[in-house]
Parts: structure tokens; sequence; C-alpha cells
């Protein structure tokens, strides 16, 4: 009995400091955005160059990563689909395996983890090192709010670069994996684009923005907090960068999850199945 | 905004899990004043400075100034008093991304204080005055720790506010650097900057340089004590 009162109590602990953490990176969200509305002197310009430079950092600089890594996912899934589905004799169906696969599933996941590992950890450790070497104070001191001036652009930043991302990769993948597959197989393109198009659906668009502009946000939010949780010393850093990326990886992979649930069931019902 | 007084209304703070700094403080500080503030090392005089730029916030109490509880105030509510308070750190606090320069251009340029070119001419009159304008295309990590130090006192200075928070000023300054610094500040009291600063120091020899009064912070409590003409303390 005891034991049984020990697992409840540790649930319940879980579940209160994880929906408390969860309510205080909401807090953030709504402080940085009003902080960067409020905010009358921080100007556009100012903002526009810190968002240009978390773009440079976050998108343009991954682009490499993304494309060997986007080469290598759509090349196995074209040719696993391209294998498997001829053996069923369902090779018609490839456009909607690499758009459930690719664009709705390995996509939004895989740049999510690649922004996580590269810039999630850049963030956290950057502005751990801020406070650690109390330039955050430094910038309360000088009337400058860190919401608007630090986290605000920051995390548009890491939204349009995630975006922008993501859609990069869903083109190398299908495009890429489509000529790498070229070496084994003899698809005609013209069979291949129409398969892909048929299959692409309106409420695709809608996934592919809830999925990579959320995880955009909440690689970005989640990094921020984690670095404005510094207290004073340098050695906290590498701690919470690590919990940044814990955190990031477990809001992403559940709210992909989320996503892909409520879609799944909504296509249920409108098929009538449920 | 005009900085007319300054009082604590039982005010309490402490770092967690750390021993109180003030406990139901009630004080009210003399405005135009040097304020040499005085405690033992680790007593919290720089939480105290902190607490009076509005970079720390007290658990309890009121903060008031010009008679308004800026614990209450948003940050933007703040703001006007906040350009009207000057802090430097003991250490640290220089933005290590942009040069020296840009340090001290940044809150001119952020608030628009005053247009790019006579920014530009502030800053680097400041420059020349403290003799660092070789280190002002600098990043703060690649220059000595006393141009640092000189850098964040400047950054300070630069805004001529009218609060002016001092947190152990002259600790890895040499001689030259502080009798520029002591000219400087009183240059633009009379100019009328700087008209109420607060000094948290040990160096007598520096404070030496000022009429101050010496306010004590001992066991959560803060204390007038009396100067004697020759600026020796006689006694509590």
């Amino acid at each position: 009995m005891i034991v049984l009162w020990a697992r409840i109590d540790s649930l319940g602990r879980f579940v209160t400091q994880n929906t408390e953490y969860t309510l205080r990176i909401l807090m953030m969200v709504y402080l940085s955005i009003r902080a960067a509305l409020q905010d009358k002197t921080q100007g556009l310009r100012q903002i526009i160059n810190v968002v240009l430079t978390q773009i440079y950092f976050t998108g343009w600089q991954a682009l490499p990563l993304i494309s060997v890594l986007a080469l290598g996912v759509g090349g196995l899934v074209v040719l696993q689909a391209l294998s498997n589905l001829s053996f069923f004799g369902g090779a018609q169906m490839i456009g909607n395996f690499l758009v459930v696969m690719v664009l709705r599933e390995a996509g939004p996941l895989l740049v999510a983890l690649v922004v996580i590992a590269r810039s999630g950890t850049a963030v956290a450790s950057e502005v751990g090192n801020m406070r650690a070497n109390r330039e955050i104070e430094a910038l309360e001191s000088m009337g400058i709010n860190p919401l608007s001036y630090i986290v605000f652009p920051r995390v548009v930043g890491g939204i349009l670069s995630v975006l922008a991302l993501s859609f990069y990769f869903n083109i190398i993948a299908l495009m890429g994996g489509f000529f790498l597959t070229q070496l084994l197989h003899d698809l005609p393109l013209a069979f291949y684009l129409d398969s892909l198009v048929r299959a692409l659906e309106p409420e695709d668009a809608l996934v592919f923005f809830l999925k990579n502009g959320f995880s955009g946000m909440i690689i970005f939010v989640v990094s921020c907090y984690q670095g404005l949780s510094v207290k004073r010393s340098p050695h906290e850093v590498p701690q919470v960068t690590t919990q940044a990326v814990v955190h990031s990886i477990i809001f992403v992979v559940a709210f992909n999850l989320f996503v892909s649930a409520v879609f799944y069931l909504n296509q249920l019902r409108s098929l009538g199945v449920i | 905004m005009k900085i007319e007084s300054l009082k604590f209304e039982d005010v309490s703070f402490t770092h967690e899990g750390h021993e109180i700094i003030m406990k139901n403080v009630e004080f009210d500080f003399p405005m135009n004043e040097v304020l040499w503030i005085k405690a033992e090392e680790g007593a919290g005089k720089s939480s105290l400075l902190q607490v009076l730029a509005g970079l720390q916030i007290p658990q309890s109490g009121k903060y008031l100034i010009n008679g308004e509880n800026i614990l209450d105030m948003s940050f933007e509510e703040f703001m006007p008093y906040r350009l009207q308070i000057g802090y430097t750190f003991d250490y640290g606090g220089l933005i290590n991304n942009r040069s020296l320069f840009d340090n001290l251009m940044l809150p001119l340029l952020y608030h628009k204080i005053l247009s790019p070119d006579e920014a530009q001419k502030r800053v680097l009159e400041i420059f020349a005055e403290f003799g660092i304008e070789k280190f002002m295309s600098e990043r703060p990590a690649h220059v000595p720790g006393r141009v640092r130090k000189l850098g964040c006192l400047m950054r300070a200075l630069v805004m001529r506010p009218q609060m002016l928070l001092l947190d152990d000023p002259s600790v890895g300054l040499g001689q030259d650097s502080i009798y520029t610094l002591v000219d400087h500040l009183h240059k633009y009291r009379k100019d009328g900057a700087f008209q109420h600063v607060f000094i948290s120091s040990y160096d007598e020899k520096f404070m030496s340089h000022f009429e101050y009064q010496i306010v004590h912070l001992d066991e959560g409590q803060l204390y007038f004590q009396a100067v004697d003409p020759e600026k020796r303390v006689v006694h509590l």
C-alpha cells in the first residue's frame, strides 16, 4: 500500500512539475510578445537585425546538414517505398506513402531535432553565458527589456528558420530521393510527380505550418527560458543547455504526436469510421 | 523625470537560500548627496545597490521613488526612472558580442537620447577623457581587466543620469583612472548630472575625494553613520 501511495505521489509531482514548467514557458511567450509590442524604443530595424542573424545561424548554416539528411532520408524512403509497394502491386501509391512519411511525419521531426542540436544548444548556452556574465542585468539596467531584445527576435527567427528548413528538407528529400533511386529503379518522373500531387491535401499545408511553426517556437522559447534560468555561475550553463535539449525534444515530439493524432482522427471522422 | 525622494518602507530582501540582507527596513535616503554604502564583506552592499537600481525585487515592502512604489510598476512604467538611474557592476556587465564603443553607444541610441552623431561625439569624448581610445573597437574579452572595468563605468556615466550607483568602482583601476573618474563625477555634478551618488566601496582613499555621508548596512538594517570633518568614522 505504501509503495502504491509513493508511486501516486511521484506521479503527482511529475504532473505538477511539468504543468508548472509548461505554464512558465507559455507565460514567457506571452511576456515576450507583450514586451516587443510595448517596447516603443526598440524599433523594427533592431528586431529585424536580430531576426536575420538568427535566420543566418539557424537556417542558412544548417543547409548543408539538412541537405545530407534530406537526401539520405528521401533516398531510403523512396527506395523502400518502391521495393515494397511494387511487391504488393501498389506502385501508384508511392505519392501517398511519401507524403505521409516525409511531409507529415519524418520531415518536421528530423528538422526539429537538427535545429535543437545546432541552434537550441547554441541559444541556451549563449543566453546562459549572458546571464552568468551579468549581461542580462546590464541590459535591464540600461532600460532594455531582455524579453523583447533577446527572446522575441530569436523566437521569431527560429520559427521562420524551421519553416524554411522544413520546406527545403521536403523538396530535397522528395526530389533528391527520386534522382538517387534512378540509379537502381527506372521510375518515370511524370508518374512520380503525378502520384505526389494527387496525394497532397489542403490539410497538409495546415499540418506543415502547425508542426514546423510550433516546433520552432518550442525550441527557441525553451532554450531561451533555460538560458535565462542560470542564476549566477558559469558552471550552470552546460546543465541548462542539456535541459534545453531534453525539454525541447519532449515538447516537440509530444506536439507532433498530438497534431498527427488530431489529423488522423479527423480523417477517420470524415471517412465515417468514427 | 526628476528623482526627488527615495524611501524604503518595510523592505525585506534576501537571495533564495541565503541569509537575510534587509529585514523590514524603513529608510529615507538623503538626496543630492554622495552616499558611501558600507557593510561587512558579503552583507549585501551590491544587492542593496541592485534593489535601488530596480534590478532586484524585494520580497516585501515598498520602494518609493517620488512617493510612487516602483515595485508595483511594469518594466515600461518604471522606464522613465530607469533612464535616470545609472548602475555599474563590480565585475562583468559588458555586452560581450559588441565592441566597447558599441557598448557605450547602445543605451544612447536604443532610447534615442541623442542623435547618432551626438551620441558618437559624446562617446568619443569620454573614451578620450579616460585615455582608452585605442581599445574602443575591441570586444570586452580582448581588453585588459582595467579597461573592461572602465568600459562598464563609462557606459553608466555616458547617460549622465541623476542617480548613479557605483559598485566597488575603484577596484581594478589605476590611480590615473581613479583621478579621471573623480574629476568626471565632480565636473558633471556641478552641471546637474549624478545628483544622487551611491558608492559601495572599501577604498577609503578613493572615498576621501568626496564629501559623503555614510549609510551602514548591518544585520539587515540601514543606519546613518556619523563622519567627522576629517572623514574619519567616529561612531555608529
